[in-house]
């Protein structure tokens, strides 16, 4: 049994300036010779972004923002010595400036609903014990001591759980397709291969709460009859194959996985797989292939892998983050699951809130809750002086959704009627400095280079999308063009193989379905109007506005701005990147962004650097 | 001696070979002496050296055993036995007073009718010469 | 059995059957580039995409992978099919514009000019992977493959470098849709000492083979190839003829294989073998290419021949005379003094087909014509009605003169004159002759063989088919010469034999066994050293035989000391009684 501490410091974000955190307390701690009453303990990601690296102080609560190694000789002097907070290390409230110093009183928190990620960042992954003490595992023993496995199936149909790789396939259908799929063998796999440039909840639930994965891939083996599971995993993620491995170890030194668990009889085992890093690998049918050690290419699936799946064998394929739910829904009832979220989609769902946002990071919310909320609410809305434009969801795969209808509600119908999808949960939020071409064209180049390049539409129907794309943002497109584009875009959507293909023209179809007055623009008047097109576009300084306090000289990276003090400055065209620096540097909006074709027009300015 | 001494020969035949080529010759409306009297065995390895004598007893002046050439036998072997007792016999003939040449071994296969022809032509002109037996035993 | 309606029509499919399956069989066109019956379905090239109505919902789905489901509404010439194969093509061509395949699909789909820019116009590979299926899949060579994903994807060797891998087999330039692939023979590369290209494995042997089905050859085969490649262990490669064939009938682990069987009566059929005509010097044969056996010519006229039937001198020209002699080995006292039966048949065949296909002269040199057979005598009328030249005589020697030409020489005996015909080819009817080896099948089976070498039969006109040693027969030419009629009723008749004892059931053995009288055996065991047939065992000390197995030769009988053995039908009694009878009655 552990030992009884009476203080822990819990120390999140482990990755990138974080390392050097959790020994300097170690040190600190032990210096002060209370080594035996205080533990440090690092835990997984809390999701606030902005912020990290995070440090928590038990059982009082303080959070501690931006910590530095050099902050932990104050912390623990102020804190586990004198019980105190270091109010210069807490979280301030942006608009008030106040200083918050409990977790729970932070709004970036309040509006979350913690299901997948409730053990993350707050217990050590590297535990059995803490995931237990927090009733890890119960889960577990209540399914196999007094549930059958149609009574499983039930419950998780009841809860209304869906798929949260993407798709949003009923679990319950797909459990019970697998049961009653004709073999001896059966496959539970967990997809943990987290594609989406900048997604990382499956990460942070693979590194900060493995059991709960694990969990739930147990009770899913014992639903569907299988007895082996497999996780895949990207290599990118060491850290999440070692918290896996060793989760999988510490489960069967204590019966929780292997032969006869928990005295029920019932045999499971889990393997890791770590994939190569393929965008396609994420889909079901490319990641069956990889396991079975092939090169990842989709099939076709007219069969389900419900049926013939890994080695031809009936196989449950779910995310991790699906699985990671099914403890919960064990423990607390199919009817509390289901009473959140909308009619149609029951739960929470993390996202990754990235872009132009003030609190950037990983959330998890209640299914159904609006993109104003999440952007503003919990995102704390845009940077001072920019407005929201869209939000781009789903991952490269996704769509933008228009300001105009940010208070849709988050579920997986209402994003696909709005042309773009839930995905595996991505959430850019893009502001007026984003032009929708670029936007399109930046996942395009992105799905280039990640489709497998198997099926021809998807293949050559991207790179043709691109070239169109690329003509357009460089000023060398026609009108016909954008009806290429479009019918392109629909052939690739209709006739592509895989869910790859069939969404990759979702990012185009998006943007000509709410912006296509920008392509327009772009095409017509030769003008980006977010000034991100740079051969389209010219930066020319206002004269009425510009104060002259040089701040924009200074960003400059070519040099090309000169202008005395109090003085309206000039930006000398002939040398101008159009990086925008002096655009986004500027207070006064003294920089304008005018098309290209009009710098001839402007009056000749000599410009001195 | 106004009529020419005609020979009485006995010649034991196997089934198989000889009675064949000489059913064959006839076939062949080939003209063998009708001095040789043929009896009918299915080996010679049947002929015991009482039939041979026997036939001497009865009144032939001469005996042919004919049977299939060495390795064409029907049952193998057993003209292997009557090439060991012949000659043994022929030995024996001289010490009861009967021309061992009297006595002849010989192989005709059921294709050699020609053969048949010649070797019954032969034997009986050599006994013919040699005379009847009962003149030889008596002398 | 699966119903789905195609375009409106009611069609069947079997459960392992694709959409595309159940089209192709029923004459519906559908465009592919990626598929081939051999392979598992791909799925890449999109182009065999139709629409599919299940349940109510309408779907586009690759006719090549959707399995023909009971109930399935598909629709392969919809608006919407028509469009996603039109733009589709329209980005095959603007990958490949110069490929004639690529061009005549899109002009189908109203695509003439590719409607993208052009990156390589030399491209003709469009990235189907029926080249990679093939090299992996089936040849198991594993040479090529994909590399790099998206639009960067091509195929190739590993690290696109030369590789010794390869084994020049061609199956992928063969399934290539677009000629993509070419085999190169370089001078002192890695392909050099590969074999050039594809050679067809499988062919017919001769096109009135018998029976008329192809072979493998094992040299040229990728599936043996490759299996002598890994060592002898079978790579399980190809074997697109057995997925392809409709029959099942093809086996790669057949085996020649030599079985132990055990029978009760067998058929000796083991025919004749022609007779070598070098052995008699005044044919000349072998000395010109023009003096050609009777089976020579046959190969010569033979539509399936190396000159596809024609009949052709050496230089290709049409022979303007030919000379055809009868009797070369036959009825000849330097050779075989029998009559080998087919020659004189044959002969006025061959003298038919050299007026019917050349119109050249003819002169049969014939000592008696023999057309003894049905419909025989007609023919030969016939024949001298066509105006070939009988000259009745025995060609009697071939001269080859000094410009190539053969002189003839012999008497017609018709005229009593001696003559002397020049012509271009010279056709020997050789004779037939026991095959060489006959020795060793007939002491094999204990078979008695005639002077001139054939199998002797029991008795020649009341046991034609029957031989001395009991179960085994005689067939065909093994027995004498036959033509075809007689050799078909002389096998008729030895199977019927062979059947006759089938259907009894049990054999019936002669009755001239020997038997022991136990009173008089002294338990010797001579007859158990002479008894070639192991009948005779000693029982209680005394001799007993085996009745089924003694065949009554009665060697025993002739070698008992004691006189205790009786030949049942040739006792001692009754060979006596007949000596005494003969010669009491001489």
């Amino acid at each position: 049994m552990a030992d009884l501490y009476r203080a822990d410091v819990l120390i999140s974000c482990l990755h990138g300036q974080s390392a050097d955190l959790a020994p300097t307390f170690r040190q600190e701690i032990e210096r002060r010779g209370m080594a035996g009453e205080v533990r440090v303990v690092e835990t997984g990601c809390r999701g606030f972004c902005s912020v990290g690296p995070v440090v928590s102080i038990q059982p009082d609560g303080e959070f501690y923002v931006n910590v530095q190694p050099a902050d932990v000789p104050e912390i623990v002097e102020e804190t586990l010595v004198k019980g105190r907070p270091v109010q210069r290390l807490t979280y301030k409230e942006p608009t008030t400036r106040k200083s918050i110093t409990k977790y729970d009183d932070i709004p970036f928190y309040g509006k979350q609903m913690r299901i997948v990620f409730r053990n993350t960042g707050l217990i050590d992954p590297q535990s059995i014990d803490e995931y237990i003490a927090v009733g890890g595992y119960e889960a577990l023993g209540k399914v196999l001591t007094s549930m059958t496995p149609e009574e499983v199936i039930e419950e998780v149909k009841k809860s209304g759980l869906r798929g949260r790789g993407g798709a949003g396939f009923r679990t319950g259908r797909k459990w019970e397709s697998t049961r009653k799929a004709k073999g001896d063998v059966k496959y539970v796999i967990a997809n943990g291969d987290e594609g989406d440039p900048g997604a990382f909840m499956d990460r942070s639930l693979m590194e900060g709460d493995p059991h709960a994965v694990l969990e739930g891939m147990a009770i899913a083996g014992f639903a569907v009859g299988a007895n082996q599971g497999y996780v895949y995993v990207r290599d990118e993620y060491p850290l999440a194959v070692k918290n896996l491995n060793l989760a999988i170890q510490q489960a069967h030194e204590y019966g929780l996985l292997g032969e006869d668990i928990l005295g029920s009889g019932f045999a499971f085992d889990i393997g890791i797989v770590r994939g190569a890093g393929a965008f396609v690998c994420g889909e079901s049918s490319a990641l069956m292939q990889s396991l079975e050690g092939k090169v990842g290419e989709p099939r076709s699936k007219h069969v389900h892998a419900t049926d013939r799946g890994l080695w031809d064998r009936p196989s449950c394929l779910n995310n991790v983050e699906t699985l990671a739910n099914i403890p919960v829904i064990m423990l607390r009832g199919a009817e509390w699951f289901a009473s959140i979220g909308t009619e149609n989609s029951k739960g929470t769902k993390g996202f990754c809130l990235v872009g132009k946002i003030r609190n950037p990071g990983l959330i998890e919310v209640p299914m159904g809750m609006t993109l104003k909320e999440i952007i503003y609410d919990i995102g704390g809305g845009p940077p001072r002086g920019r407005k929201v434009k869209a939000v781009q969801t789903g991952g490269p795969s996704g769509g933008c959704i228009p300001t105009s209808r940010l208070d849709l509600a988050v579920d997986y119908e209402t994003l696909s009627q709005a042309g773009s999808m839930m995905g595996s949960g991505g959430m850019i939020a893009l502001d007026d400095r984003t032009c929708m071409v670029d936007i399109s064209r930046f996942f395009l180049e992105f799905l280039k280079d990640e489709s497998c390049g198997k099926c021809a539409p998807c293949r050559e129907g991207i790179k043709r999308m691109l070239e169109i794309l690329t003509a357009i943002s460089n000023g060398d497109a026609k009108m016909g063009d954008i009806d290429t584009l479009e019918t392109l875009a629909k052939t690739v959507q209709a006739a592509s193989l895989c869910g790859l293909g069939k969404s990759a023209p979702n990012p185009v179809l998006s943007t000509l379905q709410y912006f296509r007055q920008e392509y327009e623009q772009h095409i017509t008047e030769k003008f980006c109007p977010s000034g991100v097109c740079r051969s389209l576009v010219a930066y020319v300084v206002v004269d009425d506005k510009c104060k002259g306090c040089g701040l924009c000289i200074k960003v400059c990276s070519q040099e090309s701005i000169a202008g005395s003090a109090k003085q309206p400055h000039v930006i000398d065209q002939a040398t101008c990147i159009q990086c925008g620096a002096c655009f986004d540097a500027c207070r006064f909006d003294a920089i304008q962004v005018i098309p290209r074709s009009q710098v001839e027009l402007l009056p000749k300015q000599e410009v001195h650097a | 001696m106004g009529v020419e001494f005609e020979p009485k020969i006995v010649a034991f035949m196997c089934n198989w070979c000889t009675y064949a080529g000489a059913d064959n010759a006839g076939v062949a409306r080939m003209e063998s002496p009708s001095n040789v009297l043929p009896i009918r065995v299915m080996c010679s390895g049947r002929i015991s050296p009482e039939m041979v004598m026997r036939a001497f007893r009865a009144g032939a002046d001469g005996v042919l055993v004919m049977g299939c050439h060495i390795g064409d036998c029907h049952y193998s072997t057993g003209n292997h036995r009557s090439v060991k007792r012949m000659p043994l016999l022929r030995n024996l003939l001289a010490t009861v007073g009967v021309n061992p040449e009297r006595l002849e071994l010989t192989w005709v296969s059921a294709a050699e009718a020609p053969r048949f022809v010649q070797v019954t032509h032969s034997f009986t002109d050599k006994i013919r010469s040699l005379g009847p037996l009962s003149q030889e035993v008596a002398e | 059995m699966n119903k789905l309606i195609i375009d409106g029509a009611e069609y069947q499919a079997q459960d392992d059957q694709t959409i595309l399956d159940v089209c192709r069989q029923n004459g519906i066109e559908i465009p592919t580039l990626c598929y081939h019956p051999a392979m598992e379905p791909y799925g890449a090239c999109r182009l065999c995409t139709v629409e599919v109505i299940r349940h109510g919902w309408s779907n586009l789905h690759t006719a090549c992978t959707h399995p023909a489901w009971d109930g399935l509404e598909v629709k392969t010439q919809s608006p919407a099919v028509y469009d996603v194969r039109r733009t589709l093509m329209g980005l095959f061509l603007s990958r490949c514009p110069h490929v004639p395949v690529i061009q005549n699909l899109a002009r189908q789909y109203g695509v003439t000019e590719p409607p993208f820019a052009t990156d390589d116009p030399d491209q003709k590979c469009i990235l189907c992977g029926l080249c990679v299926r093939v090299c992996n899949d089936l040849v198991k060579a594993n040479v090529i493959n994909f590399s790099d994903r998206g639009i960067d994807r091509q195929v190739g060797p590993p690290f696109l470098e030369k590789t010794r891998d390869c084994i020049g087999c061609g199956a992928c330039t063969i399934v290539c849709p677009t000629g993509a692939i070419d085999i190169v023979l370089e001078e002192a590369g890695v392909y050099a000492e590969k074999p050039l290209g594809p050679t067809a494995a499988i062919y017919v042997p001769s096109l009135q083979a018998v029976p008329r089905v192809p072979v493998i050859d094992t040299d040229s085969c990728i599936r043996f190839r490759q299996q002598d490649r890994s060592n002898g262990k079978i790579a399980d490669a190809c074997g697109v003829c057995q997925t392809l064939c409709e029959a099942n009938a093809i086996d790669f682990d057949q085996q020649d294989e030599i079985l132990d069987l055990t029978v009760g009566s067998v058929i000796v059929a083991t025919g004749f073998e022609m007779w070598d005509p070098k052995k008699l010097s005044q044919y000349s044969y072998g000395r010109s290419p023009h003096i050609i056996t009777g089976m020579e010519f046959e190969r010569l006229s033979n539509a399936g021949g190396p000159t596809g039937g024609q009949i052709l001198l050496s230089d290709g020209s049409k022979p303007k005379r030919v000379a055809i002699i009868h009797c070369v080995g036959s009825r000849d006292h330097n050779a075989h003094a029998y009559c080998s039966r087919i020659c004189c048949m044959y002969s006025l065949k061959h003298a038919h087909l050299v007026r019917d296909k050349t119109g050249a002269e003819v002169y049969e040199f014939y000592m008696d014509m023999r057309a003894f057979g049905k419909g025989y005598e007609e023919f030969y009328e016939r024949v001298q009605e066509e105006g070939v030249t009988m000259v009745r005589g025995r060609g009697a020697v071939v001269d080859v003169l000094p410009n190539g030409k053969l002189r003839v020489k012999g008497e017609d005996a018709d005229l009593g004159k001696l003559l002397a015909v020049d012509v271009d080819m010279v056709v020997l009817s050789t004779a037939i002759e026991a095959p060489h080896d006959a020795d060793k099948i007939s002491a094999l089976f204990g078979l008695g063989r005639t002077a001139d070498g054939w199998f002797a039969e029991a008795h020649p006109k009341l046991r034609p088919v029957e031989t001395n040693t009991d179960g085994v027969f005689l067939a065909g030419c093994a027995q004498g010469p036959k033509d075809v009629p007689d050799t078909v009723a002389h096998a008729g008749a030895a199977s019927a034999a062979v059947l006759g004892l089938l259907d009894r059931g049990e054999v019936v053995i002669a009755p001239t066994v020997a038997e022991v009288n136990r009173d008089d055996c002294v338990g010797c065991g001579d007859c158990l050293l002479v008894c070639p047939y192991t009948a005779i065992t000693r029982v209680e000390g005394k001799a007993q035989i085996n009745a089924a197995l003694c065949k009554g030769c009665g060697t025993c009988v002739a070698t008992c000391p004691s006189g205790a053995i009786m030949a049942l039908h040739f006792t001692d009694d009754q060979i006596v009684a007949q000596i005494d009878g003969v010669l009491a009655w001489a």
